[in-house]
């Protein structure tokens, strides 16, 4: 908008023309986010074919943790994420933060084990585990997360977020989590070490990569 | 007199539902919360322009203030966005200098709160880097000045005052 002589004029300008808004509510964004969510999962179930071993009870725990776990992040990632789409200022909630931080329990613990097994001590598990280099999971989870990371931008665009690099670090995490979680419902590779390594690793990727590219986008 | 909660939340609100008239009123009225705020913040010749930049953020973006909850945290939050975007513009530019006058235009008060607010974020700056800004950016000294009084090489005292004004962007973000 051009430079006016008089913050009278200015104000003119800018309502000359207005008319009514339609407020930017937080359950707008999750229910977009939502939607995304369950489109990924949808097209990913429909690709590559549910996994029935998880209806049937031969999934293993940790399918039923990592899950659990991704579901937490998306959760409380997706929340601070709508929010800060209005802008406010006060305590902002470190649900996103912690949630991560257990989620990161995950691929320590592999990354543990794969130590333990070259030390000799193998838990059941070894080295020749055919999901501990099919890295092709995070991949896809990660294609499937960019739908719902469009979401979370489009809901960001629409509000006025203050704080571009968190909003970012959240995109990436709401985003990473869940499209994690909507392609490892058809993964049946359910050992420690593929999940450690390779189901849970697109929130932390994807994270890192929207920190830097969602800022440019979401700027205003 | 500035409006208060209430009446600036009611404004907006019909705002919300294009009512130009509320829109007029609460856009003045901000201006004049506005001035306030960045007097304490920033120099007196960049004030206008920064309350033109929020006032039209203000409008463009008002779907995004939620009418159940308080309205000045809102406009607040949005001028300290603005305030950080000017911020870092002068730490892209710094090579730019002060204009003459900024401090003598200001009243007592405000050379005061402004010394105060400054004083607080300088203190965790390092030395080198809050000496070098004050010195540059306040005192009005070129960079070969700043360079001699302090002992620096020229090129580190571009470095220090890019670094510290960098920083200071961040921590002005980062406040609550």
């Amino acid at each position: 908008m051009e430079k006016h002589q008089s913050r009278d004029d200015l104000i003119a300008a800018l309502t000359a023309d207005m008319t009514p808004v339609r407020r930017v509510r937080p359950r707008d964004g999750a229910a977009m986010i939502v939607c995304a969510t369950l489109a990924a999962g949808i097209a990913c179930v429909v690709y590559y074919g549910f996994w029935f071993g998880a209806l049937t009870g031969e999934a293993s725990p940790f399918y039923w943790i990592s899950n659990g776990l991704l579901g937490v992040v998306g959760v409380a990632s997706t929340a601070a994420l709508v929010a800060s789409a209005n802008p406010r200022i006060g305590q902002r909630t470190s649900a996103s933060q912690w949630s991560t931080a257990i989620l990161a329990v995950l691929p320590i613990a592999a990354m543990i084990t794969l130590i333990s097994i070259e030390a000799g001590h193998d838990h059941g598990m070894g080295m020749d585990d055919p999901g501990l280099l099919y890295w092709k999971c995070a991949a896809r989870g990660l294609a499937a997360s960019s739908v719902i990371a469009l979401a979370g931008i489009w809901h960001l665009r629409r509000g006025a977020p203050v704080s571009l690099e968190r909003a970012g670090w959240l995109i990436g995490l709401s985003s990473g989590a869940l499209g994690a979680l909507a392609y490892n419902i058809t993964c049946p590779l359910d050992s420690l070490l593929h999940i450690g390594f390779w189901h849970v690793t697109p929130a932390f990727i994807g994270a890192i990569f929207w920190r830097f590219a969602a800022p440019p986008l979401i700027r205003w | 007199m500035v409006a208060d909660e209430p009446t600036f939340a009611r404004l907006m609100m019909a705002t919300q539902d294009g009512d130009k008239a509320a829109a007029n009123v609460l856009l003045a009225e901000a201006g004049v919360w506005l001035e306030r705020y960045f007097k304490r913040r920033i120099p007196p010749h960049a004030i206008d322009d920064l309350v033109q930049e929020v006032l039209i953020a203000l409008y463009t973006k008002r779907a995004s203030w939620d009418p159940a909850r308080p309205f000045l945290p809102w406009m607040a939050a949005i001028a300290r966005y603005r305030w950080v975007d000017h911020l870092r513009k002068v730490y892209k530019h710094e090579s730019k200098e002060l204009l003459e006058g900024d401090a003598v235009e200001d009243s007592d008060e405000e050379v005061v709160m402004s010394r105060v607010s400054l004083d607080r974020l300088f203190k965790q700056l390092p030395h080198k880097q809050s000496q070098v800004i004050e010195l540059v950016k306040i005192g009005g000294l070129s960079i070969r000045e700043a360079a001699q009084k302090t002992g620096q090489s020229e090129s580190l005292v571009k470095v220090n005052i890019h670094r510290g004004l960098k920083k200071l962007a961040a921590l002005v973000e980062e406040e609550q």
